[in-house]
């Protein structure tokens, strides 16, 4: 039992940091890149994928019985597709605003490498609780990035968290970190930093 | 005249000032994966090119022809992956039946490019720009494939003298393709302002 | 043959009832938000056009307008009337659209009655660069435009940017956007005033 629980979490930890998406294994590179100009474009994309990756996982989990191998990533495809219109949909519905910043990211979000990815290597081979816990830590582990990335950027590149001005008064707004530039360099200093704690700890 | 003009400074756009990969971030997983070597970005350069003009002018055409006169935009999202998987399948089939020796340079990129964001990007752009002229559409995707090439292929350029660069150790691999790739887009911000 | 199409159907039936459900699925989401979709749209649109022209009724006059934006390029505009409280015309609103530093601009512009004077514009959606070119949503660009006469604008570097007259003063930094609204006014306040005119929407004031 005990064994049991601790492979549990062991799933769950896998997505924080052992195999995080973005800092580990490179996927989802795109919509990493284009939203986090601030925080709140960020956290929406990160909560959008963690809802078509826990729906993604639960449909392929609990019909991996019956996929045919060649039709495996169309069935896998179809899925994700109609998940993430139904995200969109809730989107423009509920948050318009968010839906014009994020505009085609959102649609963009069917071929993130991280939903196909899991839905190939975790839900189509494991039970529905496993397939769900995997969801949960893998989309936790890609949103909190993806909010690190944008709260770096709109510090630094307008002095604001959230809207709210928490830099002192004589900074100067890098507003080259809201472009394309800032994004690229941002990520790879932090994939550098990463590799050296890794590097380090080993 | 004015037709051409407007046709040459689209494509300009799409390849230089709006690259896709610069500019909207489309297309980076392969951009970070692939181009280690010259000859491998350019062959999966070409492939893209190819699938990307198909997929986005018959995306255009369902887009035109059959979603909207129905009243079914919801589910063009579906419909455009459905597209793009189609064609590639079709792609695959048709180069290892007619030509096999191209097949053989790149065929293998094939299967990753269904899920290559620069396709559906570029589909999904070209629906949000309003398109709404034929030969326009078929121009863009055309140019967004060759501005893919074009990126990918300096990009591996520069990898290849990175090699021998003394790069800081945790820095090495993709952290330094990305920085690299941040200094080329500012690069190519020297173009934008260049299409009026 | 039979044997043929039970394997066929062996094979995707899965597909065919998932591609089902899937497809109920959305449909059924999107009948449930798709109003309220229309109605943020609409809102929206309101929103900005009430930010122009204040205490005023909007209403669809003239829908996908062709607008001629040079070099064979062509673009659609609707036109909105606002109608003050006591019922007299407040002025009228449209959509225009032109290239910027980076990528389209889109913006709302109004103007009197009488298509005299710019009443202002709004940003719908711009790309330009964070810091220069996205400064055209700033108050002090935008309010050189408020009193102007909707007449051709023209576009300087210096001078004082209080004075409202048909000089627009550029944002210095972000001449390519400040040239892009002022090409943008210049190409959509004849070709709309013509439209009105010509659909007797609006009294020939010369």
């Amino acid at each position: 039992m005990e064994n049991k629980t601790l492979g549990i979490s062991n799933v769950f930890t896998a997505g924080l940091w052992r195999e995080n998406p973005i800092l580990r294994l490179l996927l989802g590179m795109c919509p990493t890149l284009a939203v986090t100009t601030a925080v709140k474009p960020a956290l929406t994309m990160g909560l959008s994928v963690i809802f078509v990756l826990l729906c993604s996982n639960i449909v392929v989990s609990l019909m991996r019985k019956l996929l045919k191998p060649h039709l495996r990533i169309l069935m896998f495809t179809l899925a994700i597709a109609t998940f993430v219109t139904i995200a969109d949909l809730f989107l423009k519905a509920f948050q318009p605003e968010m839906s014009t910043v994020l505009g085609p990211y959102i649609p963009l979000i069917i071929v993130n490498c991280i939903i196909i990815c899991r839905a190939e290597a975790c839900a189509s081979k494991n039970g529905l609780f496993v397939s769900i816990i995997d969801a949960i830590g893998m989309g936790i582990g890609f949103t909190v990035v993806l909010c690190i990335l944008g709260g770096i950027r709109e510090l630094l590149a307008t002095g604001r968290i959230f809207d709210i001005p928490v830099m002192w008064q004589s900074f100067v707004p890098l507003a080259a970190m809201r472009m394309p530039v800032g994004a690229f360099i941002t990520l790879g200093l932090i994939l550098g930093l990463v590799n050296l704690i890794t590097t380090k700890k080993s | 005249m004015d037709k051409i003009y407007v046709l040459l400074m689209a494509f300009i756009s799409i390849v230089i000032v709006n690259n896709l990969v610069f500019t909207k971030f489309l297309g980076i997983c392969p951009y970070l994966g692939v181009s280690g070597r010259i000859d491998m970005a350019f062959g999966m350069g070409m492939a893209v090119t190819f699938v990307v003009t198909l997929a986005g002018t018959l995306t255009w055409l369902i887009d035109h022809f059959v979603l909207m006169p129905y009243g079914l935009e919801v589910t063009r999202y579906i419909c455009y992956i459905l597209v793009i998987a189609g064609a590639v399948q079709l792609v695959e089939m048709y180069l290892r039946k007619f030509f096999p020796l191209l097949y053989e340079s790149f065929g293998i990129f094939l299967p990753l490019i269904t899920t290559n964001c620069a396709i559906l990007g570029l589909c999904l752009f070209i629906n949000l720009w309003g398109i709404d002229n034929f030969i326009e559409t078929v121009v863009l995707s055309f140019g967004a494939g060759i501005g893919f090439t074009l990126a990918i292929c300096i990009m591996a350029g520069i990898r290849e003298s990175l090699k021998i660069a003394d790069v800081p150790d945790s820095l090495k691999g993709a952290p330094i393709t990305l920085i690299t790739a941040g200094l080329l887009t500012l690069a190519f911000m020297g173009f934008a302002g260049m299409i009026k | 043959m039979l044997k043929a199409i039970i394997e066929y159907i062996e094979k995707s039936w899965l597909l065919v009832v998932s591609a089902f459900i899937f497809g109920l699925l959305i449909a059924v989401t999107n009948a449930a938000w798709q109003p309220k979709i229309t109605q943020n749209k609409i809102a929206k649109l309101d929103s900005l056009m009430n930010a122009l022209i204040a205490d005023a009724e909007f209403e669809l006059i003239l829908s996908d307008v062709p607008v001629e934006l040079g070099r064979g390029k062509t673009a659609k505009s609707n036109i909105y009337k606002a109608t003050a409280n006591d019922g007299s015309c407040a002025g009228f609103c449209f959509g225009a659209e032109g290239s910027g530093f980076a990528d389209k601009i889109e913006l709302v512009i109004a103007v009197d009655s009488e298509f005299k004077t710019i009443k202002g514009y709004s940003v719908l959606s711009s790309n330009e660069t964070p810091g220069f070119g996205d400064r055209i949503v700033e108050d002090y660009f935008r309010n050189q435009f408020i009193g102007a006469p909707a007449a051709v604008l023209n576009l300087t570097k210096k001078g004082d940017e209080t004075k409202i007259d048909d000089q627009i003063i550029a944002i210095s930094g972000a001449t390519v956007s400040s040239t892009a609204v002022v090409d943008i006014f210049n190409n959509y306040l004849e070709q709309i005033r013509a439209k009105l005119i010509a659909e007797g929407k609006l009294a020939d004031g010369k």
